[in-house]
């Protein structure tokens, strides 16, 4: 649905997106990750058919930008990370000019269905000024499917919202995702990216790294078990070494962490090994490793790398 | 070129304009102001004796062209002044869109509201197009009002002599003729000074520089040198209708979809 080769964009002497190759599914929700400055809304209005790549190409549902871009946006549905809302206009007024400006044939039907689907029916004769951020950015993400595209690029979709309006919106999304559109989000949140993203890619003008988020957690860390004793002493922690099935062991404050490859399978017998030397267990849990830690383990291991 | 997408735009503008009561205010303001002016000051002019109007006696101190020396100098120098006025009356088409389309193309800046609207499948042509229609569309339509007002009220105050010349072809072709152009004109500057320049301010001042020769023009006809005729308002006319091509070609060309979304900040 989304496909990029070599995709590269160039301000001047600033280098804003490097070499960039990706795929993305239909019906895939895809989050794009980096710091400020590493091409994230470059790249998502290259892809928008906003600007125009230096080199590379990328095509959307089959249409190449730079040759197709009117159908190119006919197919996008764009979430910018300001709504960009016209504050005189009501709620109506402002989806039913971009609905004619996307050839919408029944304009009041659309309307009322978004206005009603995203709770701003009863506010649509209201004027867009007054109301709150979170039904502002309620009212652009409405704009956005309008035109019911395939393909929706949401930048910073809860950026400035409250919790509550942003579990509203991160609902949403995943309505969108089970009516089979292809979501691509940028975003800085990593724990809604975690939640939402099917993949996620971290760029910093390169890409750094593209997979689900839970195998990026694999391929960092590998599994392991945290082991809570009641009182640690050397011979536990030999036991545990010895046992075949154990990759590695680190020492903790409480007792240990244990890496090895299948915990389902290997957790019982780690538990009679530690019990039969004597240990009293307290707690034994899955370790888990945010998406914060992992984007930060591979912008500092490209860093190291270049 | 998409002609629903065009309407939309057009639409839109007039829909925000109307809910923006300082924008209606200012652009009623300067033609009524107009108007006012020029009736007035025909309606005491009417009043004074002939002998204020005589360059020897009176105060006028205004040569008339030879066009104008037979109907006496009272009437001649009210006919001059009159010309002088309907120069006025082309200044409102110069001076209104610009304020509007500065407006509707920084205003989108102000509301980020650009990105989203490029984003749709509408043309670079379409959204100016659409833009300096809904801007100038206005200003034409209060111009040639004023001028209808002003017809009115030169009917009703002033002598049948004055009324007479003054509703020569000369000026009624020229508002219907030149007013478009030269809102078109104002419309277009607004458009690529906004689209090259991050101020409002700027995007205004930029007419001034058509609003020179419009008065250049008008001190020549007032000091007596030039009576207006058809052939010279033509020659004025295609002259506007070119700069209005070029300006508008231009602006166009100049409005870089990239550069705004990325330099606008």
């Amino acid at each position: 649905m989304i496909r990029t080769e070599h995709l590269t964009k160039r301000f001047g002497k600033l280098l804003a997106v490097d070499d960039l190759n990706l795929e993305v599914e239909r019906g895939e929700v895809f989050g794009f990750l980096g710091p400020n400055g590493a091409g994230k809304t470059t790249t998502m209005r290259m892809l928008a058919a906003l600007i125009a790549p230096t080199s590379g190409a990328a095509w959307i549902n089959g249409k190449r930008i730079g040759q197709d871009d009117e159908s190119v946006r006919a197919s996008v549905g764009l979430l910018t990370e300001n709504p960009g809302l016209y504050p005189r206009l009501n709620a109506g007024e402002n989806l039913s000019f971009f609905a004619k400006l996307h050839g919408v044939q029944d304009i009041t039907g659309q309307v009322r269905k978004y206005l009603a689907l995203l709770g701003l029916w009863e506010r649509r004769t209201e004027a867009v000024g007054g109301f709150s951020k979170g039904m502002q950015q309620k009212l652009a993400i409405a704009r956005a499917l309008l035109h019911e595209p395939p393909v929706l690029f949401l930048d910073e979709p809860t950026s400035a919202l409250d919790p509550e309006a942003s579990r509203v919106v991160r609902d949403f999304i995943a309505t969108l995702k089970s009516e089979g559109r292809t979501i691509f989000i940028c975003t800085h949140n990593l724990d809604e990216a975690d939640r939402l993203c099917d993949r996620v890619a971290v760029i910093k003008q390169r890409l750094i790294r593209v997979d689900a988020p839970e195998t990026l957690r694999q391929g960092l860390y590998g599994q392991s078990v945290r082991v809570q004793l009641r009182e640690k002493a050397p011979a536990y922690l030999a036991r545990v070494r010895e046992l075949p099935f154990v990759t590695e062991v680190f020492e903790t404050a409480e007792g240990f962490r244990v890496a090895l490859n299948e915990p389902e399978n290997h957790n019982p017998e780690l538990i009679q090994a530690l019990v039969a030397a004597g240990a009293a267990i307290q707690f034994v849990e899955r370790e888990s490793h945010s998406l914060e830690q992992v984007y930060f383990d591979l912008l500092r291991e490209s860093e190291t790398e270049a | 070129m998409n002609r629903k997408r065009l309407q939309a735009v057009v639409a839109k503008e007039w829909l925000d304009m109307r809910k923006n009561k300082m924008v209606l205010i200012m652009m009623a303001l300067l033609p009524l102001l107009m108007v006012g002016m020029i009736v007035g000051t025909v309606y005491f002019m009417e009043r004074l004796p002939d002998a204020e109007f005589d360059p020897e006696t009176g105060d006028s101190g205004m040569g008339l062209p030879p066009e104008l020396e037979a109907l006496g100098y009272k009437d001649g120098v009210i006919i001059l002044l009159n010309d002088q006025y309907m120069f006025y009356l082309l200044l409102i088409p110069l001076a209104l869109p610009v304020y509007v389309a500065a407006y509707s193309i920084i205003g989108e800046k102000e509301t980020r509201s650009l990105e989203p609207l490029l984003a749709t499948p509408i043309s670079t042509t379409e959204l100016l197009l659409g833009k300096i229609i809904a801007a100038s569309a206005p200003a034409v339509i209060l111009t040639w009002l004023s001028f209808v007002l002003t017809a009115f009220g030169l009917y009703i105050i002033s002598n049948p002599t004055v009324f007479a010349y003054w509703m020569r072809p000369v000026w009624s072709l020229s508002m219907a003729f030149q007013t478009p152009f030269l809102a078109v004109l104002s419309t277009a500057c607004g458009v690529i000074a906004s689209s090259r320049l991050n101020d409002p301010r700027a995007a205004q001042q930029v007419t001034a520089i058509f609003i020179v020769p419009l008065i250049g023009l008008s001190l020549i006809v007032l000091m007596g040198k030039v009576y207006l005729d058809l052939r010279i308002m033509g020659w004025a006319t295609l002259l506007i209708a070119a700069t209005t091509a070029g300006v508008v070609w231009l602006a166009v060309k100049l409005f870089q979809r990239e550069t705004i979304l990325t330099r606008w900040k």
